[in-house]
């Protein structure tokens, strides 16, 4: 992509038709490891700055459950970072759980994101994979319904991670959010008991994702007896997530090496064990665990023995009494890389214990399959599904996360629900599903090299840690960093690359005419764009490309058109203002306004054709590019003789933001409610309104974005002036000035009053 | 009414083309406007339909029509081609329309029950009787006006009332008085108009109102030139309250308060003046109470400028430059206060001042106001003294 420099004077007119790229920049070491492809420079340094929610929403772009891989991601980002080879990697897992704390304590979440797409998905388990999808499926306008067969949604994420690592309210907000963008949960609900396989792809979805992960313990023979002392770890943790935290009192041997192992001995110390022992058989460098994980365990007293593996329960009177392990020799590696282990005989030795809990392997729960399928799309324990496309063998039903690959970790479910999410939009919009097509090969990763400058030495900085205290074993162990800490921890990235990516430049640009877009987003490489600009920028930044100042050698290409949007009459302008007051997009240029010959002209690539100005024009100055519907060709005036109807239908004068969650309501309003979609509920003004009622309508719901949720900024309020406008003159005349109701979706200070059927301009 | 006929009862079909009504229309003066061009229309179809924009700027101020030699009723030509122009090519009326619908609904026949929380304390009004104040469509204007000019429209009806209290006589406030109609007949719709019209004689009637007093110069044009023929078996007398106040004046029952402070001059609505000839009133309320500080503007009495946007039926880049020569005028002639007897007159004015402010544009240094609220504040009962 090296272009020559007699493009940038095309600058200016490719402007007038398009956005333009200033630079393009390969992704940092930290951005190319992350599994879910969070831009993990951009965040940084989004930090590095004090800007934590700005950060956040560059988390949340890629990753739906920041509070959560912030607290247990196993963060192959820190292991890519470069700064690892001058000192330490930068603390990436605890800054994101710093940010996403922060939105815990203040803020509101994200605003809804409606669905308008015909096709609905429903996903099979609210883990992390599942979860991921729907919210990737949910902000690509599709409804997705998620059913999940325990009460909550959340997955290994609330049954199996305890408190004192992943306490609950931080998965219920993130779980909030995602709610809010629009996906729906049916908890209590198991696919193949309360509703079956089948009913899903009869009943109206058109496509289908499994993620049930994989629920159930594998087992270990250690006797032929009854015993209830040797239990699966994983239920032993849903229990005690559910609540049941009996105190256990004896001695607790854990059998594995994996994070549920070291989850169960930490709970278990948690549960006053007496002594708590983790039995691996392999090596401590083997250990699926993160490294971070065991030595927190070791730290609060678990005792980690390698190299040994249990061959029999040793029971006595009905009881048990311990376990009689082998010492292990490693041998040649085997199919998953690690040297296999291998049992030296004549090296008995007891380890004493009242509970020994399983953690040696989990497997899916695939028997909610219908029989005749189950066959065809199991492999192993687990669901078989093509690599490329995430589709199983049944057309339309595809599968991701632990239940295709076996146990992983939060962000590689996380991932998969992405990749599983575009896959489904694919077929869903292309009925695509070849994996040929979409077989993409991985781009070589580019190398990245220190700064020619060494950064200077500056030491990692740690979150703080909490030992259990009795009374709050279950509290968090380890602390958020504080906003000191943040900053300086944040400061020592090294910003890899050219450019942070943190994209303030295009929000700090409150016009946005700058854009950053970053792979999945119609490129291959971030690619920072000037999308909009009036031509005196334009011709600014020219000059700043002939100096070489933008570009760092390469070059930048048109893509999108961006339309001409309103028009004005320029005879009926007088020349006012108001619509220069209301548009937030500076699209409306107004070059001499202390001349009152002056008129107002629009830029063409700068209007987004919200429509605002039009209902602020008082003189109808400014036409919309495609007409609206007037309340005349809704409700056509028959014979004026003829008294007019005052029973008319109800009308719904919605913006369009919200047809997809408004369309189907309409029936709630009453048998023949008619819909007027606008571009903004800001569009409308008072006239329309009254006009609306003086042609019979018996209701007229005014419904927009929640205040502060408008793409275009003030449309709701703008809306709400005018209907309060068009109510005070119908109470003025003694009218009916409730029939006019204003619906602006929730928010905490105004509840939704659509479905309450009152309600009221402000 | 056929074109024909139309042609004939304005007079239009005497038009024998001399062009003095474009050499005289305000509106070729600011924008390409020929308004000779629309007095020849004679077909209805091609022609209305070419012309419609022009049939539709016209301000409709009849300046035209005091040099006409045929002595064509312009300004009713053109009202009568309105009705004819077809939907599409219809232009909606300023500040969305809300007025116009607001009247609209009026014409519906629903049951109107106006809000008249706006009485201020102290102010006396009656249920029955023979005086009654026509309050139209003030209380509507502070809705949308009251917001964005800071104009209180209103004020002129409370200063109206403590006028007429303090000559001891509580006017009739009708409950279900509707908008008189006049936008809606010059924006073309009869229907509408008629409607409105026949409910409020019914309206006034049932009071038992002999005498109506208006603050408009709007209102009082219809009710006296319009409302005759649709509303035949109620015949009130009609009055602006400039003309009321007058004629106590006249009779010896007002008298002015003390100093007035500043040079006012007055701007003549096109419905008071040209339109029902009323030029002296208003002057003699000012001569009486602004003294020797009352001074005329170049273009005044018949020949005064039209305010650039009648009826709310138009609004657009002539409408403001009319108003900004006017208000030149104004301060042309000496005045730090243009009185106008309209209150539409007052909302536009106000709101190209308003530009000063808003956008630090140089608008001539005159106050507008209306001449109710002038004189209530300024005149006073000669005989008993201070009434209140
Ligand atoms: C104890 C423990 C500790 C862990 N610690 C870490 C860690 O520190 N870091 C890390 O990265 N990873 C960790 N993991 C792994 C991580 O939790 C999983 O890899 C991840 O949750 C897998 O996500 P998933 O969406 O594929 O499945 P799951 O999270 O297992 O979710 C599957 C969901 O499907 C539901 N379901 C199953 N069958 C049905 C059905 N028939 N109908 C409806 N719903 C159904 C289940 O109830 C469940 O909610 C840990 C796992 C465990 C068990
Ligand atoms: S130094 Fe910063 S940008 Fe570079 S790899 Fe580490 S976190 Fe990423
Ligand atoms: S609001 Fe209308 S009249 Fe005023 S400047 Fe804008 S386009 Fe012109
Ligand atoms: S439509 Fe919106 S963006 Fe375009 S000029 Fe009007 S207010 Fe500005
Ligand atoms: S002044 Fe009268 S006669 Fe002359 S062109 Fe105008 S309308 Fe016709
Ligand atoms: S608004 Fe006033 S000046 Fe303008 S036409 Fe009406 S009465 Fe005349």
């Amino acid at each position: 992509m090296t272009v020559a420099w007699e493009n940038a004077s095309l600058l200016a007119r490719s402007l007038q038709s398009g956005p333009l790229t200033l630079h393009a920049v390969p992704p940092a070491p930290c951005t190319q490891a992350c599994p879910a492809g969070i831009n993990v420079k951009a965040y940084v340094s989004l930090i590095a700055e004090g800007r934590f929610s700005e950060a956040l929403e560059v988390v949340r772009e890629r990753c739906p459950l920041p509070g959560i891989c912030g607290r247990i991601c196993h963060h192959p980002c820190e292991t890519a970072c470069l700064r690892g080879d001058l000192d330490e990697p930068i603390a990436i897992r605890a800054l994101k759980r710093f940010i996403a704390d922060v939105e815990l304590d203040i803020a509101d979440p994200p605003a809804a994101i409606l669905p308008e797409r015909p096709e609905s998905v429903a996903v099979v388990g609210a883990g992390p994979a599942g979860i991921t999808a729907a919210y990737d499926l949910a902000r690509a306008g599709y409804p997705v319904t998620v059913f999940e067969s325990e009460p909550e949604p959340g997955g290994m994420l609330r049954y199996g991670i305890a408190d004192y690592r992943l306490p609950t309210d931080v998965l219920d907000h993130e779980i909030e959010v995602i709610r809010r963008a629009g996906v729906q949960f049916r908890t209590d609900c198991r696919i193949g008991r309360e509703m079956t396989l089948t009913e899903l792809l009869e009943g109206g979805y058109s496509a289908v994702l499994l993620t049930v992960g994989a629920q159930f313990g594998r087992g270990l023979r250690l006797t032929d007896e009854e015993c209830p002392e040797i239990q699966d770890a994983l239920s032993f943790l849903r229990r005690v997530n559910r609540g049941e935290r009996e105190p256990l009192g004896g001695r607790v041997v854990v059998i594995g090496g994996g994070s549920t192992a070291v989850e169960a001995a930490r709970t278990a110390l948690r549960l006053f064990a007496r002594s708590v022992e983790i039995v691996y058989r392999r090596h401590w460098k083997e250990m699926p665990a993160s490294a971070e994980e065991v030595e927190m365990a070791r730290q609060e007293g678990v005792n980690v023995r390698y190299l040994r593996s249990p061959v029999r329960a040793e029971i006595e009177n009905g009881r048990l009494r311990g376990l009689t392990c082998l010492d292990v020799a490693l041998g040649e590696p085997d199919a998953s890389g690690r040297r296999r282990p291998i049992p030296i005989p004549g090296t008995e030795s007891l380890i004493e214990a009242d509970l020994v809990l399983l953690a040696v392997g989990q497997e899916a729960d695939l028997s909610f399959l219908p029989d005749d399928t189950r066959e065809r799309l199991e492999r192993r324990d687990r669901l078989s599904a093509e690599p490329a496309t995430l589709m199983t063998k049944l057309h339309g039903v595809f599968a991701a996360g632990d239940v295709v690959t076996g146990p992983a970790t939060v962000i590689d479910a996380i991932a998969a629900g992405h990749r599983a999410a575009q896959s489904i939009v694919r077929f869903l919009t292309t009925g695509d599903s070849d994996p040929d097509q979409q077989a993409r090969a991985p781009e070589p990763p580019t190398e990245y090299g220190l700064p020619d400058t060494p950064a200077e030495h500056a030491e990692r900085m740690a979150p703080p840690i909490e030992r259990p205290v009795a009374g709050r074993e279950f509290t968090e162990t380890e602390l958020a960093f504080s906003p000191e800490l943040a900053l300086t921890e944040a400061q020592r990235c090294l910003r890899c690359g050219p450019c942070s990516e943190c994209r303030i430049c295009a929000s700090s640009c409150g016009r946005r005419h700058i854009w950053l877009r970053l792979p999945g987003e119609g490129t291959d490489e971030p690619v920072l764009q000037l999308i909009r600009a009036p031509s005196s920028t334009a011709l600014a930044l020219e000059s700043e490309v002939a100096a070489g100042h933008l570009l760092d050698g390469e070059g930048f290409r048109s893509i999108e058109l961006i339309p001409a949007r309103v028009r004005m009459v320029e005879e009926l302008c007088r020349g006012c203002a108001r619509c220069v007051e209301v548009c937030g997009f500076d699209a409306i240029l107004f070059v001499h306004p202390g001349d009152p010959e002056s008129k107002v002209q629009v830029d063409p690539a700068l209007c987004r054709g919200c429509n605002l100005c039009l209902a602020a024009c008082p003189t109808d100055a400014v036409l919309p590019d495609l007409p609206t519907t007037s309340p005349a060709e809704l409700l056509p005036r028959g014979d004026r003789e003829a008294a007019t109807p005052k029973e008319g239908p109800t009308v719904l004068v919605a913006c369009r933001q919200r047809a997809a969650e408004l369309g189907p309501r309409l029936e709630q309003l009453g048998g023949e409610a008619v819909p007027l979609w606008l571009r903004c509920a800001g569009e409308v003004d008072a006239g329309t309104l009254l006009d609306l009622y003086e042609r019979g309508a018996q209701r007229i719901v005014l419904a927009g974005c929640a205040t502060d949720h408008c793409r275009y900024g003030r449309g709701t309020r703008l809306a709400a002036v005018q209907a309060a406008r068009a109510q005070t003159i119908l109470r003025l005349l003694g009218a009916d000035h409730e029939r006019i109701v204003t619906d602006w979706p929730p928010t905490e200070e105004q509840p939704v009053t659509l479905a309450a059927g009152t309600g009221g301009a402000a | 009414m056929t074109l024909a006929e139309l042609r004939r009862t304005s007079a239009a079909n005497l038009c024998v083309e001399c062009g003095k009504c474009s050499t005289l229309c305000p509106l070729a003066a600011v924008a390409d406007y020929s308004a000779s061009r629309v007095a020849a229309i004679r077909d209805p179809e091609a022609e209305l339909l070419r012309q419609a924009g022009a049939v539709q700027r016209c301000l409709t101020c009849a300046l035209c029509e005091i040099r006409c030699p045929q002595g064509v009723r312009f300004s009713d030509f053109v009202r009568g081609l309105r009705p004819d122009i077809p939907a599409e090519l219809r232009h909606p009326c300023p500040h969305g329309e809300a007025l116009q619908a607001a009247a609209r609904l009026m014409a519906r026949g629903d049951e109107i029950d106006r809000d008249l929380s706006w009485l201020d304390d102290g102010l006396r009004v009656a249920d029955e009787g023979e005086l009654a104040l026509f309050v139209g469509c003030l209380p509507l204007f502070d809705v949308i006006f009251e917001e964005e000019l800071g104009l209180r429209s209103l004020d002129i009806a409370r200063a109206a009332i403590r006028l007429l209290n303090r000559l001891d006589i509580e006017p009739v406030l009708v409950h279900d008085e509707r908008c008189c109609g006049h936008d809606l007949l010059w924006s073309g719709d009869r229907e509408g108009f008629e409607a409105l019209a026949a409910a409020n004689a019914q309206a006034f009637q049932t009071k038992g109102v002999q005498r109506i007093l208006t603050t408009c110069a709007e209102c009082c044009r219809t009710w006296r030139l319009d409302y005759p023929g649709v509303t035949d078996g109620y015949r009130p007398q009609v009055q602006h309250l400039a003309e009321f106040v007058a004629e106590k004046l006249d009779a010896g029952e007002l008298e002015a308060t003390g100093e007035s402070d500043g040079t006012v001059t007055y701007h003549d609505p096109c419905r008071l003046g040209r339109q029902l000839e009323i030029f002296e009133a208003p002057r003699r309320l000012l001569r009486e109470t602004a003294d020797e500080r009352f001074v005329e503007m170049e273009h005044s009495g018949a020949d005064a400028l039209c305010c650039g946007s009648p009826g709310f039926v138009r609004c657009d880049a002539a409408s403001r430059a009319l108003q900004v020569e006017r208000l030149g005028g104004a301060a042309a002639a000496g005045a730090d206060r243009m009185l106008t007897a309209c209150p539409k007159c007052l909302i536009h004015f106000t709101c190209t001042q308003s530009e000063d402010r808003r956008l630090g544009r140089q608008m001539p240094p005159v106050e507008v106001e209306d001449l109710t609220v002038f004189a209530a504040d300024r005149l006073t009962p000669r005989i008993q003294g201070e009434a209140q």
